[in-house]
C-alpha cells in the first residue's frame, strides 16, 4: 500500500473528487469494531500473579493464625492465673465456711459438756442447723456409742460407720470422714467431734455436712455463671457440682485438694465457654471462611482470567486469521455506509483500483475509480443500490485504475447487516473480469467467423444451383436483346411493343440484381444485429432463395398455412442461415426417394410465448447412432460433409434463445423443429 | 414448312417468354409449355418441328421427358438448354439421339441458325417418313404373286428368268412387270431397286 501512494498523482485522478473531512473518517470508522489491544499479561504472568497472590493470600492466614493462636494462649494463660486465683479463692471460701460450721459444732460439742440431754440443746442444735444449711444432720452419740439425738431427724444411723467416732474419740480430735452418698445424688462427708465432759470424752457429735449444699450457699452465683466449681473425687468424678454438669473437652480446669476432709476430695474449678471464647471461634471461623472464599474467588478469578486469556487469544488468531484471509483473497471487498461512504476495503479492491485504504476510507460518491465514460450509468446504479435495488445477479461495469488504465468488473452488493443486526450499509465484492471478457469476445468473434464460413460454404454447396438461377434472368434478358435487335434490323417493331419488351428485360436485370444481393447479404460477415423479424416473411424468402435447389433435386416444399403475425427479435440473415440448413438437409434426405415423395413441409406453429418452425421430410429418417451425433462438430453422414452445419445452427438458435431439436416422423422421416421466443411487440 | 413449330419446354416463365419473342421475331410459330407434364398434356410426342427443352425442371426433368419421347418412336429434333452445370448431361443426351445442346444464355447467333437446321432435319425426317410410308403402302398393294416378282426385277433378272424362276410364263412376268412398275411408280428397274434400297422400307 505504501508503494502505491509514493506515486499518487492527483493528476490521473478524475477531476475535483470529494475531500475527505476527518471528522468522518473517524465517524465512518465507528462503524468497524474498534481495533484489538495489546496483548497485556499473558498466560504466564497471570498464572505467576495468580500463584502470588494465593501465597500471600496463604502467609497472611497463617499469620493471624499465629496471632491468633498467640493471642489465644496468652489469654489462656491469663484465664490460668485467674481460675487458679479463683479456684483458691473458691476453696478458701468453702474451706472457710467448712470451718465455720467446724467451729459451730465445736461449740455446740463444747456445751454439751452439761450433758447430752441438758435441756434446750434440741433448741441449740436446731439453731446450729439453720445457721449452717450446708449441716444436713447432727448426730450425737455417747460414749458407748448409742444414737442420742439426730436431728432433722428420722436419721437412724449416719452414714458413716462408727469407725469415725471411735477415732474421734480415741483421738479426742475433730476427724472428718471420706465422702459418702447418703441419699443417691447426694454426697457429702461427716464430721466427728468429740464431746469431752469433765475431761473426758463423752460423746461424738456427728455432723454431715452436704458438699451440693455447700457449694449451693458459698459460691456466688456471678462465679458459678463463670466457672464450674464441683466437687471432684481422686478418680476426677464429679460429687456435686454448683451448675449443671456441661464439661466440655478442653476447657480449663484448676483441681485443688480440698483437706480436710481430704481423702481424694477435690475442688475442681472449671472454666466455662465464653462469650469471648465464641466470639475468637467465631472470629477464627470467619477469618478461615473468608481466606477460603477469597482464595476460592482467586482460583475462580484465575480461571476466569485463564478463560479469558484463551478466549482473547482464540479472538486474536481469529481476527488475525480473518485478515489474512481478507487480504489474501483475490476478489475486493468494500463496506459503505448507509450514505454510500466507503468505510473498509480489503487489499484485493485496493490492488484493483490504484488507490490505497487511506485514500479510499471516508469518500463518497463519485469515487476515483468510477469511468467517466461510464459515469451516467454508474452513478444510476450508485443509487440503485443505496435504495436497495442491487441487481441480484450482480452487474458489469467498468472502472478505472488509478493509472488510468480501464478495467471491467463484475460487482454484487448485498445489504451489510451489523452485528447488533441492525442494517448499517452495503458490503460489495467486486471481481476482475477484464481476461474473462476478453475471452468471451475471442469466443464471440470466433462463433461469428464459423457461422460466416458456414455460411460461405453453404453458397459453395449451393453454387451450381445459383448460378443456373442467375442463368435465368441472364437467358430471358439476351434473348429480349437479341429480338428485339433483329426486329429493329427488320423495322418490325413498335415503339409500343419496344418498350413493353424492354420493361420485361430490365424486370429481369433486377431479378438477377436480386439474386446477386441476397447471395451478397448471406455470406457478408457481420455483427449480429437484432431486429424485428416475422417469420412468415422468413420462410417465404428462405423458400425463394432456395428454390433453385429443390427444383434440381426435384423437390418442393408444400403448402402450408404460416400465420402472418408471427414476429421475433432476431438476426435476419443468422435465422434464414438456419432454416436454410434444415432445409437442404431435408432434401438431401429425400435424395432416394422416387419423385412423387420426396415433399418436404415447413411449417409454423405458436406454443404460449414461442414460435416453433418444423422442417420434416419423408426420408429414411435417423438412426440411433445419427441421432446421437446429431449436434457433435465433425460428425456428418454426408460424403462430403463438414459436420457443423447443426451445430451451428443450433448455436444461432441458442443465441436468439430459442432451442433446436430433432423427432422423428409418425409416418418415416425426420423434423428438424426449432422455437424462438416470440417478440412482444 | 407449315405446321411446324418450335416447342419451347422451360419451367421459367421469363427464359419462355423471352425466347418466345426472340423467335417469333424471326418469322417462327412458337408453343411454349411451362412444364413437362404440360407438354405431355397439350403437346403432341411427334410434333413437327423442333423442341428446346430446357434440362432442370421440377417434377419430371428434361431428361425424363426426352426418354418419353424416345419410347414414343419421336423423330422431333430435341435441342437442350442447358445451364451451367449439365453439359457431360447434354452431352450424354446427345449421344442417346437428341440433336444438339446450347447453354443458356442462349447466344441468337448461335441458336437460331441452329433452330433453322433442326427445322430442315424435322422436315427431311418428315418427308423421309411419308416415303417410306408411301412405299410401304405400294408395296402393300402388291399380290404376293407381283411382290416375288418385284423383288426378282429388282435385282435385276431378266423376265425370261424371272419366268423360269417362278414357274410362270414369260408374258405373265411382262405383265408383273408392268404392274409393278406402276403400282411403285417407278419406270425403270433400276429406279425400283432405288427406291427399295432407301432407307425406311
Amino acid at each position: 500500500m505504501s508503494a502505491i501512494d509514493a506515486s499518487a498523482s492527483s493528476a490521473a485522478s478524475p477531476a475535483a473528487p470529494t475531500p475527505r473531512p476527518a471528522a468522518t473518517a473517524a465517524g465512518a470508522a465507528r462503524d468497524l469494531p474498534p481495533p484489538m489491544p495489546e496483548a497485556g499479561l499473558g498466560a504466564t504472568g497471570s498464572r505467576a500473579v495468580g500463584l502470588i497472590a494465593i501465597l500471600a493470600i496463604g502467609f497472611v492466614i497463617l499469620s493471624l493464625g499465629v496471632l491468633l493462636w498467640l493471642l489465644e494462649r496468652d489469654e489462656r494463660e491469663e484465664q490460668r492465673v485467674t481460675l487458679i486465683n479463683d479456684a483458691l479463692w473458691a476453696e478458701q471460701s468453702l474451706r472457710f465456711a467448712i470451718q465455720s460450721d467446724q467451729d459451730d459444732l465445736a461449740r455446740l460439742a463444747s456445751e454439751l459438756r452439761r450433758g447430752l440431754t441438758a435441756p434446750g440443746l434440741k433448741t441449740r442444735v436446731e439453731h446450729v442447723l439453720r445457721n449452717s444449711p450446708e449441716v444436713e444432720n447432727i448426730a450425737l452419740f455417747g460414749a458407748d456409742d448409742r444414737l442420742r439425738l439426730s436431728l432433722p431427724g428420722g436419721r437412724a444411723d449416719p452414714a458413716t460407720g462408727p469407725q469415725l467416732r471411735l477415732l474421734a474419740l480415741s483421738s479426742g480430735q475433730i476427724n472428718f470422714s471420706e465422702v459418702t452418698e447418703a441419699k443417691p445424688g447426694s454426697y457429702g462427708f461427716d464430721i466427728a467431734i468429740p464431746i469431752y465432759r469433765d475431761m473426758a470424752p463423752d460423746g461424738v457429735l456427728v455432723a454431715r455436712l452436704s458438699l451440693s449444699d455447700l457449694l449451693a450457699n458459698h459460691i456466688p452465683w456471678w462465679a458459678g455463671q463463670k466457672y464450674q466449681i464441683a466437687f471432684t473425687d481422686s478418680g476426677g468424678g464429679v460429687l456435686a457440682g454448683r451448675t449443671p454438669m456441661t464439661s466440655p473437652e478442653g476447657a480449663l480446669s484448676h483441681t485443688i485438694v480440698f483437706d480436710p476432709p481430704g481423702k481424694g476430695l477435690a475442688v475442681t474449678v472449671t472454666r466455662l465457654d465464653s462469650r469471648t471464647k465464641m466470639v475468637s471461634r467465631a472470629l477464627i471461623a470467619a477469618i478461615i471462611g473468608f481466606s477460603a472464599l477469597a482464595v476460592g474467588s482467586l482460583l475462580a478469578m484465575r480461571s476466569h482470567m485463564r478463560r479469558r486469556t484463551a478466549a482473547e487469544q482464540a479472538l486474536r488468531a481469529e481476527h488475525a486469521f480473518r485478515k489474512a484471509m481478507e487480504d489474501s483473497i483475490t476478489i475486493g471487498m468494500r463496506a459503505r455506509d448507509l450514505d454510500g461512504r466507503i468505510i473498509y476495503v480489503n487489499q484485493a479492491f485496493c490492488r484493483m483500483v490504484g488507490w490505497s485504504a487511506d485514500e479510499l476510507i471516508g469518500r463518497g460518491p463519485p469515487m476515483p475509480y468510477w469511468a467517466p465514460e461510464e459515469m451516467d450509468r454508474t452513478v444510476q446504479i450508485h443509487q440503485a443500490v443505496l435504495e436497495g435495488h442491487a441487481p441480484p445477479e450482480g452487474f458489469e461495469i467498468k472502472f478505472q485504475r488509478k493509472n488510468g488504465e480501464r478495467f471491467d468488473g463484475l460487482i454484487y452488493e448485498a445489504p451489510l447487516i451489523g452485528a447488533d443486526g441492525g442494517h448499517c450499509g452495503w458490503m460489495g465484492s467486486f471481481l476482475d473480469i477484464t481476461d474473462r471478457k476478453r475471452v468471451e469476445e475471442i469466443g464471440r468473434r470466433q462463433n461469428e467467423k464459423l457461422a460466416q464460413t458456414s455460411r460461405l460454404v453453404t453458397m459453395g454447396e449451393m453454387a451450381s444451383s445459383l448460378a443456373h438461377e442467375l442463368n435465368q434472368p441472364l437467358a430471358a434478358i439476351s434473348s429480349y436483346a437479341a429480338g428485339s435487335l433483329h426486329r429493329l434490323a427488320q423495322r418490325d417493331i413498335e415503339p409500343a411493343e419496344l418498350s413493353e419488351v424492354l420493361s420485361k428485360l430490365n424486370a429481369q436485370a433486377q431479378r438477377a440484381g436480386q439474386i446477386i444481393r441476397r447471395i451478397r447479404d448471406f455470406v457478408r460477415k457481420s455483427e449480429p444485429s437484432f431486429a424485428p423479424v416475422n417469420i412468415a416473411g422468413l420462410l417465404r424468402e428462405v423458400a425463394d432463395f432456395a428454390a433453385p435447389d429443390l427444383r434440381k433435386h426435384g423437390v418442393w416444399i408444400e403448402d402450408a398455412d404460416w400465420p402472418v403475425e408471427v414476429s421475433v427479435t432476431g438476426d435476419r440473415i443468422l435465422l434464414e442461415q438456419a432454416l436454410l440448413n434444415l432445409i437442404r438437409n431435408a432434401i438431401e434426405a429425400t435424395a432416394e426417394l422416387p419423385p412423387e415423395r420426396r415433399g418436404i413441409s415447413v411449417e409454423l406453429s405458436t406454443d404460449g410465448a414461442e414460435a416453433i418452425v418444423s422442417v420434416a421430410d419423408n426420408g429414411p429418417g435417423l438412426s440411433a447412432e445419427a441421432r446421437d451425433r446429431l449436434f457433435v462438430p465433425f460428425s456428418t453422414t454426408k460424403p462430403e460433409g463438414m459436420g457443423m452445419g447443426l451445430n451451428i445452427c443450433r448455436t444461432i438458435l441458442e443465441l436468439h434463445r430459442g432451442r433446436l431439436w430433432h423427432e422423428d416422423r409418425p409416418g418415416g422421416g425426420a423434423i428438424f423443429r426449432f422455437s424462438l421466443p416470440i417478440r412482444v411487440a | 414448312m407449315t405446321g411446324a413449330a418450335i416447342h419451347i419446354v422451360d419451367d421459367d416463365e421469363a427464359v419462355r417468354d423471352a425466347l418466345a419473342w426472340l423467335l417469333k421475331g424471326h418469322k417462327l410459330d412458337v408453343r411454349a409449355y411451362g412444364s413437362a407434364e404440360d407438354f405431355v398434356a397439350r403437346g403432341t410426342l411427334n410434333a413437327a418441328g423442333v423442341i428446346l427443352l430446357d434440362v432442370r425442371m421440377g417434377a419430371m426433368s428434361g431428361l425424363e421427358l426426352f426418354d418419353l419421347l424416345r419410347d414414343a418412336h419421336s423423330r422431333t429434333p430435341v435441342i437442350f438448354l442447358t445451364g451451367h452445370a449439365d453439359v457431360p448431361i447434354a452431352v450424354g443426351a446427345i449421344k442417346s439421339g437428341a440433336f444438339d445442346f446450347l447453354e443458356k444464355p442462349c447466344d441468337e447467333a448461335a441458336l437460331v441458325p441452329l433452330i433453322e437446321r433442326a427445322l430442315e432435319e424435322d422436315s427431311r425426317r418428315r418427308k423421309q417418313a411419308e416415303a417410306a410410308l408411301a412405299k410401304h403402302e405400294r408395296i402393300a398393294s402388291l399380290s404376293a404373286r407381283e411382290r416375288e416378282a418385284m423383288d426378282l426385277i429388282a435385282h435385276g433378272a431378266s423376265n425370261k428368268a424371272i419366268a423360269h424362276q417362278l414357274q410362270i410364263a414369260v408374258r405373265t412376268v411382262e405383265v408383273h412387270r408392268a404392274r409393278v412398275f406402276e403400282k411403285m411408280g417407278v419406270r425403270t428397274a433400276a429406279e425400283l431397286a432405288t427406291l427399295l434400297a432407301a432407307p425406311g422400307g
